[in-house]
């Protein structure tokens, strides 16, 4: 279609069509330029059309919610990294800041807001400070956390229990049910090698923690680093996670929902689905590019759009849970 | 393309319900969900109306523009599935044939669509080489060289 | 295709765009039904079997978040256990030194004589730490930031292979022969 028209217009009207690549006539031209047209115009409306259900069924789902109170509404935050100072981000307070404002704008009041680890850069005492008061100011039932290892750094996650732990077992894991939803929070963050580890007394506890729940009991489990293989080579694993998992197999519907990696990720096996949330503090490279999981200097004004939060509804009888991803405004 | 036969009306409809069918499967999924996922949500609803409008298109007419998008819809789909199965795409991953059945009935449709336009995309091949070797044995463009190639 | 066939066609164009986006959205919306009626259901948070309910209760409020005050003097805490850290950089006294730069430790194996004083330089702006695997040796820095050192004096010969605790695929050994 690069030739410029080689035959007057309108002389091949009635002659077989010479190959297009071959030189086209204006008409031969208007007409690709027709089609070509209709299909871009199709395809917009086509888009709109669908995005257009997609928004109502959205509407619609979010008034079922709002309209029914036994539907389960939470929100995952992550990687708060409070007291990391560079140039992937000069103020990680602010973000975290302006994270919980969203929370506390959401329209409706989440029924728990968990952290999924990191809380802190260094885990010193001022840092546990700074991130502990800013979490009070979640406007939710309740708030959680699991230790990421920048909560841990030198002390196996003694500070970090200290404030976090009230009502944890072992080394801060722990479950709770709402909803008839059951939750699981594990720890792979304290002795890990070059993957997270979960350690057997945790494996324990999950067995004994699951024994006595029915199969179609939906499950989520939060823990920090990955509980799937994301990316092994820069320890975006946990490397005993499948005997949690193979514990949770009888269950119709597992949902994992991790940090650590900084940035959305998806992943379904079988019956269970994977998702790593971003962060509110700095972004890190997609698995594999780059040399390491180093911070990620953006362009100017682009780093919110890497930031966010995610909230999370379940309504009894649906098939999943629905999660939406949120960037920072 | 002049008088459309029965049989080039009737290929031409299976194609627009196999391109609609995709297109369906992947709107649904859409809506469904995947509009959740990042990048991959926007892939899915363009291949959702892409394939809604060339299956639109199709009921019209056929021109090599219109085959060659259908083409690209279908195969665009199958290479999107294999890749997110193997080396992932924007980071998305999924193992096997989930989400079950959409995953295997868009396969199906996919290849159908794929299987019905091979004899056209073959045929239109064949008539631009064609055209090319009468084209080039013309009087503009002969030359010893060019004339000596075999056929 | 000649011209009044195409426009013949952008006549019937039209209609059938029309119905069949018309066909594919009522099926798409017909597909998308209401789920099943929830039934009675236990809203309130409760404890796993056998625990006490663990996190802290959110804010009750209703007015504006309140924005937190700045962090108050954001310094690093003196380092805890046998090694010692100066905030001077890299003034490496003597011995062998190992760099932490790029997110890794350079050289990655290194081979001392028993008695021998190694000492760590973190260059890069993130911290690190240098802890032995499984926390069962005895290296256990503290978090290093930019410039700070950690040193061991390694008595026993023997391989003693360590991490950094932050970034755990950063790993490397350090062979001490007699």
């Amino acid at each position: 279609m690069t030739d410029k028209p080689r035959s007057p217009a309108g002389s091949s009207a009635d002659q077989p069509e010479p190959a297009s690549e071959h030189g086209m006539s204006r008409r031969q031209l208007l007409r690709h330029a027709g089609w070509f047209g209709s299909a871009v115009v199709l395809t917009v409306a086509g888009g709109e059309v669908i995005s257009h259900i997609a928004h109502d069924q959205d509407s619609a789902a979010a008034a079922a919610v709002a309209a029914d109170a036994n539907a389960l509404r939470f929100v995952q935050v992550s990687d708060s990294h409070i007291g990391f100072d560079g140039p992937a981000n000069t103020d990680v307070t602010g973000s975290f800041s302006e994270a919980l404002e969203q929370i506390n704008t959401l329209g409706f009041r989440p029924d728990f807001v968990m952290h999924t680890g990191d809380l802190t850069h260094l885990s010193t005492p001022a840092q546990f400070d700074q991130v502990q008061q800013m979490l009070g100011g979640v406007r939710t039932g309740r708030v959680f956390t699991v230790p990421g290892e920048h909560d841990s750094v030198g002390d196996a996650g003694r500070a970090y229990r200290q404030r976090f732990g009230a009502g944890t077992s072992g080394d801060g894991w722990y479950s709770f049910d709402t909803h008839g939803v059951h939750f699981i929070a594990l720890v792979n963050t304290l002795s890990l090698e070059k993957l997270g580890h979960l350690g057997a007394d945790q494996i324990d506890f999950v067995r004994r923690d699951v024994a006595g729940l029915k199969p179609d009991t939906p499950i989520v489990v939060f823990s920090h680093i990955p509980l799937f293989a994301m990316y092994p080579e820069w320890g975006w694993s946990t490397d005993d996670a499948l005997q949690v998992l193979a514990l949770l197999k009888r269950f119709a519907s597992v949902t994992c929902l991790n940090g650590h990696v900084h940035q959305l990720f998806s992943r379904t096996e079988g019956n269970v689905t994977f998702h790593s949330a971003t962060t509110t503090a700095y972004p890190l490279p997609a698995p594999g590019h780059g040399p390491a999981p180093t911070p990620q200097v953006l362009p100017a004004g682009q780093l919110k759009s890497a930031l966010g939060i995610r909230s999370v509804t379940y309504r009894q009888g649906t098939a999943a849970l629905a999660l939406t991803d949120e960037r920072l405004a | 393309m002049k008088t459309a036969s029965a049989r080039t009306i009737a290929l031409r409809t299976a194609l627009a319900a196999t391109l609609a069918a995709s297109g369906y499967i992947h709107a649904q999924l859409y809506i469904t969900g995947y509009r959740y996922i990042h990048v991959i949500g926007v892939m899915f609803l363009l291949q959702a109306s892409a394939s809604f409008a060339i299956a639109a298109l199709l009921l019209i007419g056929d021109p090599p523009l219109i085959r060659l998008a259908a083409a690209g819809a279908a195969g665009g789909a199958l290479t999107g599935f294999a890749a997110s199965r193997t080396t992932g795409v924007f980071g998305f991953v999924e193992r096997g044939l989930q989400p079950s059945p959409q995953s295997l009935q868009s396969i199906l449709v996919e290849t159908a669509t794929l299987l019905l336009l091979a004899p056209a995309l073959i045929r239109t091949l064949r008539r631009l080489r064609a055209s090319r070797r009468q084209d080039l044995s013309g009087p503009r463009r002969s030359s010893g060289r060019w004339a000596s190639r075999p056929r | 295709m000649n011209l009044p066939v195409h426009r013949r066609a952008s006549r019937m164009l039209k209609p059938a765009v029309l119905g069949l986006t018309g066909l594919g959205a009522a099926m798409l919306l017909a597909a998308c039904g209401s789920p099943a009626h929830p039934v009675a259901q236990q809203t309130a948070l409760s404890a796993g079997a056998g625990q006490s309910l663990a996190g802290t209760p959110g804010s009750t409020a209703t007015g504006p978040l309140a924005t937190p005050s700045a962090m108050p003097g954001m310094t690093m805490s003196a380092p805890a256990g046998g090694g010692s850290t100066t905030s001077a950089p890299a003034a490496a006294v003597g011995g062998d030194t190992v760099a932490i730069k790029g997110f890794a430790f350079a050289p990655a194996n290194l081979v001392v004589k028993a008695g021998t004083t190694v000492t760590w330089t973190n260059q890069d702006t993130d911290a690190h730490t240098v802890t032995s695997q499984g926390n069962a040796g005895p290296l256990a820095s503290a978090a290093l930031t930019r410039g700070q050192t950690y040193a061991y004096t390694f008595t026993t010969p023997g391989t003693y292979a360590y991490l950094c605790t932050i970034h755990p695929f950063m790993t490397a050994t350090v062979t001490v022969t007699k």
